[in-house]
Formats: structure tokens, C-alpha cells, sequence
């Protein structure tokens, strides 16, 4: 075939004068205006199914009672669900988890990740490579293989936890972890902070990496102390990598914490590691009640969304790129 | 550049060993653990007194494993075929033209950021329920067919291709798809490697869905099927240690053949 005929149907870029006729032309205009949708179909059709779709009729179940039953049909019951919802004591308790495991979580996501990465700076040699590649193993883990892990670590008779510090005398009885309220979320954050530590430490040293160390060179010149250099040059040639791990790690840290509150504590004792997310699943799931769940995920939609929002102003307005 | 001090550099290497030690204790009691005997596990020996294997053994007996890690495999790699395919030809539209709605497609896709899975679950249940593909594979891999991380992260990888080559390749009279196969995919197919390799650990990773959909082992990935040995045989420690180091292996073995491109990825794509 001759490269002409094939040209013709070949979508001209823009600004280039199509090589065809008349009415061939408006053909492979439409052809044209067409040819990205069908490269975006199967995408589309696929988030349409699975997510805008669910997303829609989770919002038409915050205003019905349905227990989820095949057969039968969800109830309208105005805005009944929220109003239980937001008198609803357990909850009131897990939106104040949610927001201590979401606080208590920035350590290990952000000062202690950006602390290491800054002290351990132009580390030179094989060694960089050993420690970013042992760093890196809690974070590609399953977390149920983590749950299992850490359950035995914490087992409340014979876990080594318990052992040891029975050994060394800090307690004369063993601790039940996860049946005792004052232990069980900070065993849960632990856990979350585990996984998420030396992750965070490798975002911020590959982004370290990226700044010309000439700044460091003259401001040591200049008299700057290495306090002084990590405030006034570190942190804000990195402001575009802390925002973004802030970001994540305050949208992503109630879903991190889901299966080790599912597998580990179920959310007791009393409600005392549950989070919001575990509740809209326990509603649903357990309690059969898909309306007050949806509430809840709708409430909690709009909450994420105003939250990544600020972070997203935030992130334009203090971002300073190193041009 | 200014040699260090020696005991800067002795910190450092504290600090990090330090770390390291943190990131891997579980792991090492975790092996040591599942090759101890009835009478040793609860003990804090740093090695097995006298090693047995036959909490592996009764792990295999107890758990249908095999069939678990097959599961587990089927899902993972059928997710990350079918999410790189989609991602492949979404993103290949998004970067080669410019055309109406293209705004509203971009905010489509960074807006699912915010659906946490939570609020999709119960509506795609009842369809999966509806369609009748309870425990079974096809059920726990169709929601996750389509990955706007991928998309994106293929925008990104597409985005640093040379537009000239494009045009040049489209004035040549190279198909549309011909482009994308034989000129873009062979030039970037490192970057789409190791996208792949993050999808796979995430499909392999996945909980809150496949537990929805399989209760039964035999039909659940080996992930579920742990949780369910878990919470049913909690006095087997060693057992159990046995069944979560076989669980963690096939991760543990593809991330020490391609560590450097794993956390590479992970650098450069960051995490869902």
C-alpha cells in the first residue's frame, strides 16, 4: 500500500493541513474527535461501573434503611440516618480515634522520616543501597502477614514483648495488648508506624538528593549552623515532598489502620481502637444496615474532601520549587 | 566536598543499622518462631534449641496453601494485566491528543483519590452478589480493573516520550495503535515494569475486598486464608508463624531479585 492512501486516514496532528478530500475530511474529523474517547472507553466504562456508579448510590442509601436483603427495597427515610448517626456514641468514639491515629501517625510519616533522611544525608557507598533496601521490606508486607506478626510479638502470655519486659522487671504480670483499652490503639499505631517509617525516609531521601548541595556549601560559608541549614534550606526546597506525604498520610492513615483493627481488635475493647472507617464496614457488614453506613461514608466524604482540599491550597501557596 | 568526621558517620551508620534492626525483628521472630517446638515457642530463644518442621507440615495439612497461592497469584497478576491495559490505552489518548473534556476527565480520575473504598463497598457487593460471581476470582479482580493510579503514573511515564518521535512516526503513516506498541511501549517499558511490580504487590496486598467476597479457602487468596487460620487455630503459634512465613515468601522472593526497581518504583510513583 502506497503511504498516501494510508496518510489520509492517519489523523492529522493540528496546525498540519489534512492531505484528503472534501468529504473523507469531515469523515476523519469525526474520526479524530472520536479516536481519544475510544482509548478511554474501557477506563471509563470501567471507573463508571465501579466507582462513580457506587459512589452515586452510596449517596442514594444515606437516605434509606435497607438491610441489604436481595429482594427487598431500600426505605426513604429523609435525613433519619444522620441524625442517629451523629447521636450514636460509638461513633462519636471513633471519630476521636480517627483523628488520634491520623495526629499520631505524623511522627513516623513525617519528623522522625524527615529527621532521619536530613542526619543522614550525603551518605556515600554500597551501604546507602543496603540500608534503602532493608528499609523498604515492612511497607511491601500484607497486612494480615504484619497482623499475624505482631500478634504473636504481643501475645498476652507468651509474646516475647511480654517475656522480655518480665525479664528486665518492668512488670510483674503479663499485659493482654489488644483486651486492654489503654494499649490496644497505640499497639495499632505502632504497627501502622512500623510499616510506614522507612518508607517515609526513602521519599524524603530520594527528594534530598535533588538539592543542589552548592546551598548547603554556601550557607556553611556564610556561618550557618547545621540547625540552621536544615530549617532555612532542607525544609523548604522539600515543602513540595512533606506536603505530599502530609497529604497522604493524613487521606490514607484511616485506611492503613483498617485491617489491623479488622484482624487484630475488631475495634475494642469498648470501642477503644475502632476508627471511622471500621464503623461504616461494621454497620454495613455486621449490623446489616447499608443507610446508616452510607451516611457515614458521605459525611466523611465530604470531610476528606474539604481536608485535601486545604492541603491542596496549602501545598500551592507554600511550595517552593528549586528552579 | 568536606570529608565527615568519624563520629558523624558512626552516628549515621548507628542510627540507620538501628532502623533496620526495627524494620526487620518481626521478620527474624517470625522464622525463628515457626521452627520452634510445643515446649520452646513460648520461650525467648533467638534460635530454635531443636529445630522442627513440622509446623510447616501442619500448617499445609490444615490450610488447602497451594490453592491459596494460586488464588492469590490469579488475582494479583490478572489485576495488574488488566489495570496496565487500561492505564496503557487511557493514558496514551490523554497524552497524544488534545480534545474536548479532556479538564473533566482529568478531574474524574484525581477525584477518585477521595472515594475511600469504604463508601463504594456495599453498591459494588450488591453488583457482585447480583452477578453471581461470589468466591470466586473473576468477582475480587473485576472492581479493581481499572487503577487511576495507573493512569496517571503512565501519563507521567508517556509525558517524558518525545512528542517529535510521535509526529514523526504519524507523518511516516504509523497507525495510532502502532504508535503506541511499537514506538512508545518498547521506550518506556522499564518505567511500565515497574508500575507493573507495584500494582502486583498491591492486588497481592489487597484485604477489605477479597474478604468480602470469598469465605471459603479453598477460594480465598492466601491472605484471607491466613486471617481465617488466625482467628480459628490462635494456640498454634508455630504453626501459624510457618503458614505467615509462607504467606510473606513469594513477596519476599520477587523483592530480592528486584529490589533496586522495587524501591525505585516506589520512589517514583509513590503509593496507593
Amino acid at each position: 500500500m502506497s503511504q498516501a492512501i494510508e496518510n489520509a486516514y492517519a489523523p492529522p496532528l493540528a496546525g498540519k493541513p489534512p492531505v484528503a478530500l472534501d468529504r473523507p475530511r469531515a469523515r476523519s474529523k469525526a474520526l479524530r474527535m472520536l479516536k481519544p474517547w475510544l482509548y478511554l472507553l474501557p477506563a471509563l466504562v470501567l471507573l463508571g461501573i465501579w466507582m462513580y456508579r457506587p459512589l452515586l448510590y452510596t449517596f442514594y442509601l444515606a437516605f434509606h434503611k435497607w438491610s441489604m436483603v436481595p429482594g427487598t427495597e431500600p426505605l426513604y427515610v429523609g435525613l433519619d440516618n444522620f441524625s442517629r448517626l451523629l447521636q450514636n456514641k460509638s461513633f462519636a468514639d471513633s471519630i476521636g480515634n480517627t483523628v488520634f491515629y491520623t495526629v499520631l501517625l505524623l511522627p513516623f510519616s513525617i519528623v522522625i522520616p524527615l529527621a532521619l533522611a536530613a542526619v543522614t544525608h550525603h551518605m556515600e557507598g554500597r551501604m546507602k543501597n543496603v540500608y534503602r533496601a532493608l528499609f523498604f521490606i515492612p511497607m511491601i508486607l500484607a497486612p494480615v502477614s504484619v497482623s499475624a506478626i505482631w500478634r504473636w510479638l504481643f501475645h498476652p502470655s507468651g509474646g516475647l514483648v511480654n517475656v522480655a519486659l518480665m525479664k528486665l522487671g518492668f512488670i510483674d504480670a503479663p499485659i493482654a495488648y489488644f483486651s486492654d483499652p489503654s494499649f490496644a490503639k497505640w499497639i495499632i499505631l505502632l504497627i501502622t508506624g512500623w510499616k510506614m517509617i522507612g518508607f517515609s525516609t526513602i521519599m524524603f531521601s530520594a527528594a534530598l538528593t535533588g538539592i543542589n548541595s552548592e546551598y548547603y556549601e554556601a550557607a556553611s560559608q556564610d556561618g550557618a549552623g547545621s540547625m540552621r541549614q536544615f530549617w532555612r534550606i532542607t525544609v523548604p526546597l522539600m515543602s513540595p515532598m512533606i506536603i505530599f506525604m502530609l497529604t497522604m498520610s493524613i487521606l490514607f492513615s484511616s485506611q492503613w489502620t483498617f485491617a489491623y483493627i479488622d484482624i487484630l481488635t475488631t475495634g475494642g475493647p469498648y470501642g477503644t481502637s475502632t476508627n471511622v472507617y471500621y464503623e461504616m464496614y461494621k454497620f454495613a457488614f455486621s449490623n446489616l444496615n447499608a443507610g446508616f453506613s452510607s451516611a457515614a461514608s458521605l459525611l466523611f466524604f465530604v470531610v476528606f474532601g474539604v481536608i485535601s482540599l486545604a492541603l491542596n491550597s496549602l501545598s500551592r501557596r507554600f511550595s517552593f520549587y528549586d528552579n | 566536598m568536606k570529608r565527615k568526621p568519624p563520629a558523624v558517620s558512626v552516628l549515621q551508620h548507628g542510627l540507620l543499622s538501628l532502623m533496620c534492626v526495627i524494620a526487620l525483628f518481626p521478620l527474624y521472630w517470625m522464622l525463628n518462631s515457626s521452627f520452634k517446638n510445643e515446649s520452646d515457642i513460648f520461650k525467648s530463644d533467638f534460635l530454635p534449641p531443636s529445630p522442627i518442621l513440622s509446623n510447616y507440615s501442619y500448617a499445609f495439612e490444615q490450610m488447602p496453601i497451594l490453592r491459596m497461592m494460586f488464588n492469590s497469584f490469579g488475582v494479583s497478576i490478572l489485576m495488574t494485566a488488566l489495570q496496565l491495559f487500561t492505564g496503557l490505552l487511557a493514558a496514551y489518548a490523554l497524552v497524544r491528543w488534545r480534545f474536548r473534556g479532556q479538564t473533566l476527565i482529568f478531574t474524574l480520575l484525581s477525584l477518585t483519590w477521595l472515594i475511600p473504598f469504604q463508601s463504594i463497598m456495599i453498591p459494588n457487593y450488591v453488583l457482585v452478589n447480583d452477578m453471581g460471581m461470589n468466591e470466586t476470582l473473576m468477582g475480587i479482580v473485576l472492581p479493581f480493573a481499572v487503577s487511576t493510579f495507573a493512569i496517571l503514573s503512565l501519563y507521567q511515564s508517556f509525558q517524558s516520550f518525545p512528542k517529535v518521535l510521535i509526529e514523526a512516526a504519524c507523518i511516516d503513516g504509523q497507525s495510532d495503535f502502532g504508535i503506541l506498541t511499537r514506538l512508545i511501549l518498547p521506550n518506556i517499558k522499564s518505567s511500565v515494569a515497574s508500575l507493573g511490580i507495584i500494582l502486583f504487590i498491591n492486588g497481592w496486598n489487597e484485604y477489605l475486598w477479597p474478604m468480602l467476597i470469598t469465605k471459603k479457602m479453598e477460594n480465598a487468596p492466601l491472605q484471607i486464608g491466613l486471617k481465617l487460620f488466625v482467628n480459628s487455630d490462635s494456640n498454634m503459634w508455630g504453626s501459624l508463624m510457618a503458614a505467615t512465613t509462607v504467606s510473606c515468601l513469594p513477596i519476599l522472593i520477587i523483592y530480592l531479585l528486584l529490589r533496586r526497581q522495587i524501591v525505585d518504583s516506589f520512589v517514583r510513583f509513590g503509593i496507593k
